[in-house]
């Protein structure tokens, strides 16, 4: 077997010397010829019927160079020596080919790499596929969480999981205290959540079962992060004590460089959860706190197995909740994917999908023009073929050249893919962490090749077959009304995915603007927003916060060109903490039933709010300074609020009562509805409560300060700076025009709509290019026809009508087609749409409209061209 | 000339095996002996010898080397080499099972 295959590898180097085979087949002759004249021939007709025997001794040499091992790499050899001179000879051509390739490729491949990340990479853990996130779901918390007690319950009880591991729900601010303070974000998780995932520490150690425990040694693993800006990569880090809101904590590891939390928070220190089981069942009414859940299936189980086998635990488990949140729980396991990306995973596949609908568009083209120029060889294949070339021969020939173009598309693609996707990570929104991973490295690479590889292929085989297909005798034109036939099927294909993508794009295009041109409810210039992060540690007590706001409030007060000096708890348009409809009755009302009437938000506001957004008081009056030391417990309610509330009613100086506390309140007045629930979604009735000078309203979640000035944001932010610096010079401060907050707020339309009205765009100026090709083929295809017409009277505007119609005929079959299937595919795109349906009329239409003008254009181009020609010329023509 | 049979796929390579196991031999001489042995039934065209033999020493079965022939011409001698006797074995017992397997299929009697 051996000695076999080193015989092969032998030959694949040694060559007979050429004329080694000329003499024996030389040999061969001279013998019949010896036997015919020992048979008694004359001298002639013995060498003649040696000849005869032998046949063509050409044909006899190459069918024994056939035999070599190898030979046809070198055909391959000589293929690509042919094709690139053939490119050389036309340079145009090679470009738009080329051009379109690159176009394809490119943009596949950069989208590709940006949905890689979403839809196929596995994560970056140890068998993430077997990686589940488990708990409950409510309808106001739509991530799985899991309440301390029911997490002890699963973890004795369970079977579907070989592992179970818990983390904190959110990363915390804390202060690092030292010579360089920092604000940094806390977090914790058990000490089995890395080795669950399947990481160790980049440096160190990770937690050991004895830290984390209730009342063990304070130790914390830092981020790669803190350790590259803060520490300067100091080996020394481990065993050393930094100082976390004033209390000493050591350091026992580094988290890997490129560490993403299941939950894709960031944080930089983490502490160990030291759960207490026997405190669990006391603390926050036996509820316990909750917490994040990770597990991995046993090897084998599926998610749904794992469900099943969940189910009776948390059966068990549903009696513990009040009787009306019952409905709105549920058991969830997703897979660790889903949880990462489920909010962009639509959005991913739509844009994937328009890109492979480009990436089509461009094959289409690339087949085409292939095709073209084969009719232009059609003299060239003819005769090659009749000197002895096979079908096969030609159709690799024809592959080779195909393949050839694909490298150097892949190349070209490559380097483009880079290109846009530095533009998408400009224009990206900053929400989508997967976006900034993005980069081409060899998996992309791989992608890019093996893409352009097959379209080579396929669409180089497809014209290779029509190629090939005309026999040396049919040269003439009996073969290009079928090649036109597959030819107007690839441009009919080209035509009804631009119709696709233009609809879709149009949609999204529509749809950004029902956004960027909605009625916010609020005024957005002038006003800034400052986010003071106060250390928690420093600022314990409301009194501290609230003496910290109001020394602020009225320093601001007194900056010129400052007309209004607000506090809230959070920024309109978007969202806010809320409660439940049910939560509150009117009074004389029974209330609704608990769980029900959907979310209401809620802000807690200082007097100047209304003033400082320019939000209207419809009724009643808003709140005022002297509210501020009032003890009466006052609301403004929303227009939408006020009319579930008191149908028909006045509602200013009724009362509203919180069904869980029976605290009573006034409403003063009723303010116009104002955007509260992000720029798409639905805007939510609303409650204002003031936020008055008492410590108590002043606890918890810091609030962010609004400054309403006819100045311009980079005119007094750095006095805003300088008096929050006044009174305290280490807060860290962030500033925003709200102009810009809202902007921002629509990146991510913004950037799916750009996106995919890119792709549109260039899967229409390659459709529209592909049809100019047919369309002026077709022409050039009936010169002869168009004489004969014209000679037989037909005039000029006949013969304009005639080649329209072949592409109106085209445009026409390809945009009913694409219609349909537009109509059938943009129901996906309802997610990502505002204020407007996925099959709107008028957008449909528009862009039915919009294609068939460009492309009529397209067509007339070519059919003046025919329409002009010069009969006499016509009827010569060949 | 009596009309050539079709050789089955494969057969040929054994024929030429078979003709050079006596001892080398060459191209035409291997030609002349198949014709000769199978009572001109089969009649080996050059368009397929040569290839054949070309083939057969790509893979390593027979191996080439230039001699006179027997009428002082120079001529390129073939002869098995140590695989192409193994390669010979395998293939005559392939074809004893081939050919008696078809011959039941027939409903020919096996001739011993």
């Amino acid at each position: 077997m051996i000695g076999e295959f080193l015989t092969r590898l032998r030959f694949l180097v040694w060559r007979r010397k050429p004329g080694e085979l000329d003499e024996e087949l030389e040999f061969h002759i001279a013998q019949s010829l010896d036997r015919n004249i020992a048979a008694g021939m004359p001298p002639d007709e013995a060498r003649r019927r040696a000849a005869v025997e032998f046949g063509s001794m050409g044909r006899a040499r190459e069918q024994c160079h056939e035999q070599r091992p190898g030979w046809w790499l070198g055909t391959v050899a000589q293929d690509a020596r042919y094709a690139l001179r053939g490119f050389r000879r036309n340079p145009l051509f090679t470009f738009t080919l080329l051009a379109t390739l690159t176009l394809g490729i490119g943009a596949t491949t950069a989208v590709f790499s940006v949905v890689d990340r979403i839809l196929f990479r596995p994560l970056p853990y140890a068998h993430a596929d077997r990686i589940v996130s488990i708990g409950m779901v409510h309808s106001l918390e739509r991530q799985e969480f899991l309440m301390e007690p029911f997490y002890f319950d699963w973890l004795d009880n369970q079977r579907p999981f070989e592992a179970i591991a818990a983390q904190g729900t959110m990363p915390h601010t804390c202060d690092l205290v030292e010579m360089n303070p920092a604000q940094l974000n806390c977090l914790s998780f058990q000490a089995g959540l890395l080795p669950l995932l399947g990481i160790s520490p980049a440096l160190g150690r990770n937690f050991l079962p004895e830290e984390d425990r209730p009342n063990g040694p304070r130790v914390v693993l830092i981020s790669y992060g803190l350790w590259l800006d803060h520490f300067n990569r100091d080996p020394d880090i481990l065993g050393r004590s930094i100082d976390i809101d004033g209390s000493p904590a050591r350091v026992v590891g580094v988290l890997p460089k490129d560490f993403q939390f299941p939950t894709l928070q960031s944080a930089d220190v983490i502490f160990p959860m030291a759960l207490d089981r026997a405190e669990e069942h006391i603390a926050n009414g036996g509820f316990g706190y909750p917490m994040r859940c990770f597990a991995r299936l046993k090897p084998g189980v599926s998610i749904a197995q794992a469900r099943a086998g969940m189910e009776p635990l948390y059966q068990a488990e549903e009696r513990w909740f009040p009787a009306e949140l019952r409905d709105q729980i549920h058991l969830r396991i997703r897979s660790l994917r889903d949880r990462e990306t489920a909010d962009v995973q639509s959005i991913a596949w739509i844009l994937l999908g328009s890109v492979f609908a480009v990436l089509l568009i461009a094959g289409a083209n690339f087949a085409g023009l292939m095709m073209a120029r084969g009719v232009a060889r059609k003299r060239e294949f003819a005769v090659r073929s009749a000197l002895g070339a096979t079908r096969a021969r030609l159709a690799r020939q024809a592959l080779t050249e195909s393949l050839l173009l694909s490298i150097a598309g892949a190349a070209g693609g490559l380097a483009l893919a880079q290109g846009l996707l530095a533009v998408f990570i400009s224009i990206a929104p900053t929400g989508v962490p997967f976006l900034l991973k993005a980069h081409p490295d060899l998996r992309i690479a791989a992608f890019a090749v093996l893409l352009s590889l097959a379209c080579g292929a396929c669409f180089g085989l497809l014209s290779a077959w029509q190629e090939t297909h005309a026999g040396a005798v049919s040269v003439k034109l009996a073969t290009s009304r079928h090649r036109a036939l597959l030819r107007r099927g690839l441009v009919v294909g080209q035509i009804a995915a631009s119709m696709i993508l233009l609809s879709a794009a149009a949609l999204l295009v529509r749809s950004f603007r029902n956004v960027e041109e909605q009625n916010l409810g609020i005024r957005t210039g002038g006003v800034i927003a400052a986010k003071i992060a106060l250390p928690a540690f420093r600022y314990n007590t409301g009194q501290k916060q609230m003496d910290f706001y109001l020394r602020l409030e009225s320093a601001l007060q007194r900056l010129p060109g400052i007309q209004a000096v607000t506090t809230s708890d959070s920024v309109p348009p978007g969202g806010t903490l809320g409660f439940r409809f049910s939560d509150i009755a009117a009074e004389g009302k029974p209330p609704a039933p608990p769980g029900t009437g959907g979310a209401v938000a809620s802000r807690k506001v200082t007097p100047d709010y209304f003033r400082a957004l320019n939000i209207p008081i419809l009724r009643g009056r808003g709140f005022s300074g002297q509210d501020l030391s009032s003890s009466q417990a006052m609301v403004v309610l929303s227009r939408l609020l006020a009319a579930r509330l008191f149908p028909g009613e006045d509602a200013v100086g009724k009362r509203i009562e919180s069904v869980h506390d029976k605290t009573w309140s006034t409403v003063i007045g009723v303010a116009e509805n104002v955007k509260n629930g992000g720029l798409m979604d639905e805007t939510l009735p609303e409650m204002y409560t003031l936020r008055r000078n008492l410590p108590d309203d002043w606890t918890g979640h810091a609030p962010t300060v609004m400054i309403d000035s006819v100045l311009s944001e980079t005119a007094v932010a750095p006095w805003v700076r300088s008096r929050i610096a006044a009174i305290d010079p280490t807060v860290p401060v962030a500033i925003e025009s709200l102009s810009r907050t809202v902007s921002t707020m629509a990146d991510r339309p913004r950037f799916e709509t750009a996106l995919l009205s890119f792709f549109a765009l260039c899967g229409l100026a390659m459709a529209i290019v592909g049809l100019y090709g047919i369309v002026s083929f077709l022409a050039t295809q009936r010169t002869q026809e168009i004489g004969v017409r014209m000679a037989l009277g037909a005039r000029r505007s006949d013969i304009l009508g005639l080649i329209a119609l072949d592409g109106v005929r085209l445009v026409a079959v390809g945009g009913g087609l694409g219609l349909l299937l537009a109509l059938a595919l943009t129901g996906w795109l309802k997610s990502l749409l505002y204020e407007i349906g996925p099959r709107d009329p008028v957008s449909l239409v528009a862009v039915a409209l919009f294609l068939a003008f460009v492309a009529l254009a397209a067509t007339l181009v070519p059919a003046r061209a025919a329409m002009n020609i010069d009969p006499v010329a016509a009827l010569r023509h060949e | 000339m009596p009309p050539s049979t079709d050789l089955l796929q494969g057969t040929l390579d054994l024929l030429i095996l078979q003709t050079l196991a006596p001892g080398p031999m060459h191209g035409w001489a291997v030609a002349q002996r198949i014709q000769q042995v199978s009572r001109h039934v089969l009649q080996i065209g050059q368009g397929s010898l040569y290839p054949a033999l070309h083939r057969l020493e790509y893979k390593g079965w027979i191996r080439s080397g230039w001699g006179a022939s027997e009428n002082n011409r120079r001529a390129r001698f073939y002869s098995l080499t140590r695989a192409g006797k193994r390669r010979l074995e395998t293939e005559l017992e392939t074809w004893d099972r081939l050919s008696s397997a078809i011959a039941l299929v027939l409903g020919r009697e096996v001739q011993a």
